[in-house]
């Protein structure tokens, strides 16, 4: 009240009189000086305004003292005068309104000041979550640090951060403010009397006023008046906003009830939760699929490692082979076996379908063919046994294996072989034409007979065992159309007299130039055999 | 890709469009096993308007045959194109299934 005071002074020096300004900004208190003159008497009796200016006796003479009118509680006292020619009750008049005038100024500066300080700290609030969801992915920490700051700025003493679970249909709470979050239960998003089921449902904020929408679940972070506010998130078009969950405050100190900037301010941070909630949503789903493109990376090469080295037969037999699975993982196969007597054993195998369960079948047969092939030289009791081993398995998957496996014995020139099944096997003699090595039963899994053998002549180190799967000559290009069978034997036979490993890589080129970049729809295996 | 299925006398004619592969073979056992469920045993499925089987919709065709002769039924294929009666010697499923050239054949063998 500098400016009063200055004020003051000037009517006193104009008038030789005293004057002094009294408030009371407590009612329970009594008044006290606001601004005064160096020698105004302290005042004792404060009139009402309708009580008008009454004279009040002091030591060093009369004065006069009037409320002053406006919202405050004030007082204006003046006198007593040096000079006994001045009309106390015309300075009255005059002075009356312009201290009152300057009393309301006063009053609505503080308000400005205080709503300025209020915005400040909502600002405040905005940036403090901005920052607390800026550095976190773990949503339950965020909701708890974000409740507690928001609650802190509108006055709530209790609160919860309920989020949505789409799989039970119902409200689950993520943090909790005046109550352990353990005692807080879900609520039914269908929920009757909730007042959260109620504003997620309507997504639209609700407020319950005291005694209204009374609901057990929420009895733990509710006292008195409650306010939900829906936390929306906005889906680019067509999906549009959805709600996530619910912000729910209540038990405000002050007592009042929220008021329409609370409100506002609530649910500005409620979409900055939402946005948060489908972030951490988004973040977990990347890394989930990161982590299985992982796992399949390394179901892939554990595939590839049970697969032989093509010079574990060797030098008795050369070989080439190639898998390459559709999928990370896939169902064919081959495997090579270091006989006695300088024989060697080529097996190729197609377990129908793909993907994990195929590779499993895959596995399987790698590890029970190595087996059984040590056991007996005879190629059809060779799949005999191995079918015997898998029965089961096969039956229960509904799968089955379309397998060759061929014993080659370049010292006694011949070769036995078992084919069950499968389409692709030939034997290209030295200079004569490429004869099919014909299946003898169905595939594996599909019978109940034992699978035959049937015999060739065999030409050491000069004939050529070529075996592939349908993945190879069903290989479309961009236009849908498929390799063909013939199209592979052209390419070996152009090259026959090449190393197998050499072939191979012909048939590749000439594979890679007809699919180019179009999609494998299947298992692609080739196994080029010289002994 | 579609499967219809009619009746024609006693049999069920089951009429693959398309192709039958992965992504569609449970679909082809479902129905078959549903008519098997009601009491039906003879079974025709032709292949006429079919371009393409794989090796999962061969599973299918062995597992349903299986699940058929074991309530007593029998299961005719009939109008494999060439590629696909070539695929089914070539893998010896022709020694599984009782083949016909036409649905007239088929029908009468039953």
């Amino acid at each position: 009240m500098i400016d009063l005071a200055r004020v003051l002074d000037a009517f006193r020096a104009a008038t030789d009189c005293e004057a002094s300004v009294w408030t009371q900004p407590n009612p329970n208190a009594p008044p006290s000086l606001g601004a005064g003159t160096a020698n105004a008497p302290t005042v004792h009796h404060f009139p009402s305004v309708a009580d008008g200016e009454q004279t009040i006796a002091t030591p060093a003479g009369d004065a006069l003292v009037a409320a002053v009118p406006g919202p405050r509680r004030a007082w204006l006292a003046l006198g007593p005068c040096t000079s006994q020619s001045i009309a106390l009750r015309a300075c009255m008049t005059f002075l009356l309104p312009v201290v009152g005038q300057y009393l309301q100024s006063a009053l609505e500066v503080e308000h400005a000041a205080n709503e300025l300080a209020e915005r400040y700290e909502e600002i405040n609030l905005l940036y403090t979550i901005s920052e607390i969801l800026g550095r976190t992915v773990a949503l339950d920490e965020a909701a708890r640090t974000i409740l507690s700051e928001v609650s802190e700025t509108v006055g709530a003493r209790r609160g919860s951060v309920l989020v949505f679970d789409r799989a039970t249909n119902s409200l689950h709470p993520v943090a909790a403010l005046g109550a352990p979050l353990a005692d807080v239960h879900p609520i039914s998003a269908d929920d009757a009397c909730s007042v959260s089921a109620r504003a997620f449902r309507a997504q639209h904020l609700v407020l319950a006023e005291d005694g209204e929408m009374l609901c057990p679940e929420e009895a733990q972070y509710r006292r008195g008046a409650m306010l939900s506010v829906p936390i929306m998130w906005t889906a680019p078009a067509p999906r549009g906003a959805e709600p996530l969950g619910v912000v729910n405050l209540s038990d405000r100190r002050s007592g009042q009830s929220f008021t329409a900037g609370d409100q506002k301010l609530i649910a500005a941070i409620a979409t900055q939760i939402g946005t948060a909630i489908q972030n951490t949503r988004l973040v977990r789903a990347s890394v989930e699929q990161q982590r299985l493109a992982h796992e399949m990376q390394l179901a892939h090469e554990l595939q590839m490692k049970l697969l032989p080295d093509d010079d574990i037969v060797a030098p008795e037999a050369i070989v080439a082979a190639r898998v390459v699975p559709a999928e990370s993982v896939g169902g064919d196969f081959y495997n090579l076996f270091r006989l006695s007597g300088g024989r060697t054993g080529v097996m190729i195998g197609d377990v129908s379908g793909h993907g994990y369960q195929a590779a499993l079948i895959m596995a399987l047969s790698m590890s029970a063919s190595a087996i059984h092939a040590q056991s007996t030289t005879d190629p059809g009791e060779m799949l005999a046994s191995l079918v015997g081993t898998m029965r089961e398995e096969l039956a229960t998957t509904e799968m089955f294996i379309s397998a060759f496996y061929a014993v080659i014995d370049p010292a006694a020139n011949q070769m036995h072989f078992a084919n069950t099944g499968h389409p692709h096997a030939f034997m290209l003699p030295h200079g004569q034409e490429f004869e099919r090595l014909a299946a003898t039963d169905p595939p594996l899994g599909m019978d109940e007979r034992p699978p035959l053998t049937a015999r060739r002549g065999w030409s050491a180190g000069r004939d050529l065992l070529v075996l592939f799967t349908d993945g190879v000559t069903d290989a479309r290009n961009p236009a849908g159309e498929r390799l063909g069978e013939e199209k592979v034997l052209q390419t070996i036979r152009a090259h026959r007299d090449e190393d197998p490993r050499e072939i191979l890589e012909h048939v590749v080129a000439v594979l890679d130039e007809h699919t180019e970049d179009a999609p494998r729809r299947d298992d692609l295996t080739m196994v080029l055999v010289r002994s | 890709m579609s499967f219809s299925i009619k009746k024609d006398g006693e049999v069920v004619v089951v009429d693959v469009e398309g192709q039958l592969i992965v992504g569609n073979r449970q679909e082809l056992k479902q129905k078959v096993l549903d008519e098997l469920e009601r009491g039906e045993k003879k079974f025709l499925i032709d292949f006429s308007q079919t371009g393409y089987i794989d090796s999962s919709g061969l599973g299918v065709l062995v597992s349903l045959s299986k699940k058929i002769r074991e309530q007593g039924g029998e299961l005719r294929l009939a109008n494999l194109n060439d590629d696909l009666k070539t695929l089914f010697e070539l893998t010896k499923l022709d020694t599984l299934f009782q083949i016909a050239d036409t649905r007239e054949r088929a029908l009468q063998s039953f």
